[in-house]
């Protein structure tokens, strides 16, 4: 388990989520899942692993050279809007995308080097940003004020931060 | 370093460590001294009208020419360039980053070019490398008042917490990592503790109801968003010290935003950094039009700025912010009632 990563993990919960709405659709007690509670579990937790490694490069000075971490202006994602993307968005001058923002943070504020786009750290940081927002409605387009909050009022999810990340 | 003028400190009362905390601004003067060694009544029927300006929230890295250095030394400049002067400046916290002197010396240097006298507390990013061993040493005490044209003015820290790092065996570095982070989940809610509140309650107890409060501290003295710290939990307390008094504003950093609340007989607002703005947390503001608009990410300045408080004969509180780029609505641009 520990070596699906990535896209694999992303293919793995894309198809979970098909597989939840189909059980929804049918609301039967007859409904097939294709997959066990444990197997569903182990996809959840591969997920919670990208959440965590998204979490502590988004508080990690390491993808920049100034010191500064995404969590220094973003604390629980805020303020990312993750689900007004894409969109017009004035610095990047273009409809651009969530991890086109992110790489522009790093090269930009944090004064870093953009990350592949398709790379697991890249997808670490997006399932961050999406798993604090987890619940907010689609809305491409520019929010004119501060966009939705993170959904997070606890801990967020299980997670013992690491600490001097 | 220009000569200050007699009304500067007139009235002003220097107790805990205030040589220290002028930390070579501030040669005190016979005038000043003068209430040395006894609380003053400020039994005022009026307050001598009087204006000074806030700064805080620096967040300085020990790396050369950061460009927070730059910011900071704007909203210094900012200050020193408005006529007249202010008449002091108070410093809300988080001047350095991680903790290090090496920051601190830095914020030091920078806050010595205001030409006016200055007043600092400590915030968690000067604080949990050592223990805020490195800031008492520069700045002296972390809790302190004084007199100003019958207003007292109190200062206080508010990023003590509950000690989570020895069972756990943490470093000092550790530690330190765990409070820079702004949502950091065992680091336990921030306060002021026991000692500070007796020290507070002496301070103020010789105090009568209608001397003018203003107290300032790190975090807000009230519950906004515990989660990130945008409280201090013994703030009842503190509320319960100072209820006998007709009027208290409270001023706070940590927030890096517009924002205000009132509870009782205390105003409270909240302060721009010179570092990034922060947010608003996912939970309503008790006052929804007192706020300032969505930052530009291209604008290394947006959200960004100073602030002077102006001081009527009848103590109404006027804070302005002093914003680096336009963000501010137009009704918090007029400035905010305290």
């Amino acid at each position: 388990m520990k070596n699906i990563r990535g896209f694999a993990t992303f293919k793995y919960t894309t198809l979970a989520a098909c597989a939840l709405t189909a059980m929804v659709a049918m609301g039967g007690a007859n409904a097939k899942t294709p997959f066990t509670a444990a197997e569903a579990e182990d996809q959840k937790n591969m997920l919670l692993d990208a959440v965590k490694r998204g979490d502590d490069l988004w508080h990690n000075p390491k993808l920049g050279t100034n010191g500064l971490a995404c969590g220094n202006c973003h604390p629980d994602g805020s303020a990312t809007n993750p689900h007004t993307w894409p969109k017009y968005q004035t610095n990047l001058g273009k409809v651009g995308t969530l991890r086109g923002m992110i790489n522009w943070c790093i090269a930009v504020p944090l004064l870093g080097k953009p990350l592949a786009l398709d790379s697991e750290d890249m997808i670490a940081m997006e399932a961050y940003v999406m798993y604090t927002h987890r619940g907010v409605a689609i809305a491409p387009g520019k929010d004119e004020q501060h966009g939705a909050a993170p959904v997070i009022s606890g801990p967020g999810y299980p997670n013992a931060d690491s600490g001097n990340r | 370093m220009k000569k200050q003028s007699r009304r500067e400190f007139l009235g002003m009362t220097l107790k805990t460590g205030a040589a220290t905390m002028f930390a070579g601004m501030f040669a005190p003067t016979a005038t000043s001294v003068m209430g040395l060694g006894g609380i003053a009544h400020a039994s005022n029927k009026k307050v001598s009208p009087f204006t000074f300006a806030v700064l805080t929230d620096a967040h300085l890295y020990d790396i050369p020419d950061h460009k927070f250095d730059a910011i900071l030394e704007k909203g210094v400049a900012d200050i020193n360039s408005i006529n007249p002067r202010p008449d002091f400046v108070l410093y809300a916290g988080d001047l350095g980053q991680s903790g290090k002197e090496a920051e601190l010396v830095k914020g030091k240097k920078i806050l010595d070019k205001l030409k006016v006298p200055y007043k600092i507390i400590p915030g968690e990013h000067d604080y949990y490398l050592d223990m805020g061993k490195a800031w008492r040493k520069l700045f002296g005490d972390e809790h302190w008042s004084f007199d100003h044209n019958g207003t007292h003015i109190i200062g206080m820290n508010s990023i003590l917490v509950d000690d989570f790092w020895s069972l756990r065996n943490l470093t000092p570095l550790e530690r330190m990592g765990y409070m820079e982070e702004l949502e950091c989940n065992q680091c336990g809610a921030w306060g002021v503790h026991s000692e500070q509140l007796e020290w507070l309650k002496k301070d103020v107890k010789n105090l009568s109801p209608d001397t003018p409060i203003v107290i300032m501290t790190h975090s807000p003295l009230w519950d906004y968003y515990p989660r990130w710290n945008f409280q201090t939990s013994d703030a009842p307390e503190i509320h319960h010290i100072l209820r006998k008094f007709e009027k208290v504003m409270a001023i706070h950093g940590h927030v890096h935003q517009v924002v205000y609340n009132t509870i009782g007989n205390i105003s409270s607002a909240g302060l721009l950094s010179t570092s990034w703005p922060w947010p608003y947390p996912p939970v309503d503001l008790p006052y929804p039009n007192i706020k300032m608009n969505r930052s530009d990410p291209g604008d290394f300045e947006d959200g960004l700025g100073g602030h002077t408080i102006d001081i009527a004969a009848n103590f109404d509180g006027k804070l302005n912010y002093r914003a680096f780029s336009d963000l501010l609505p137009e009704n918090v641009k007029r400035g905010i009632k305290l």
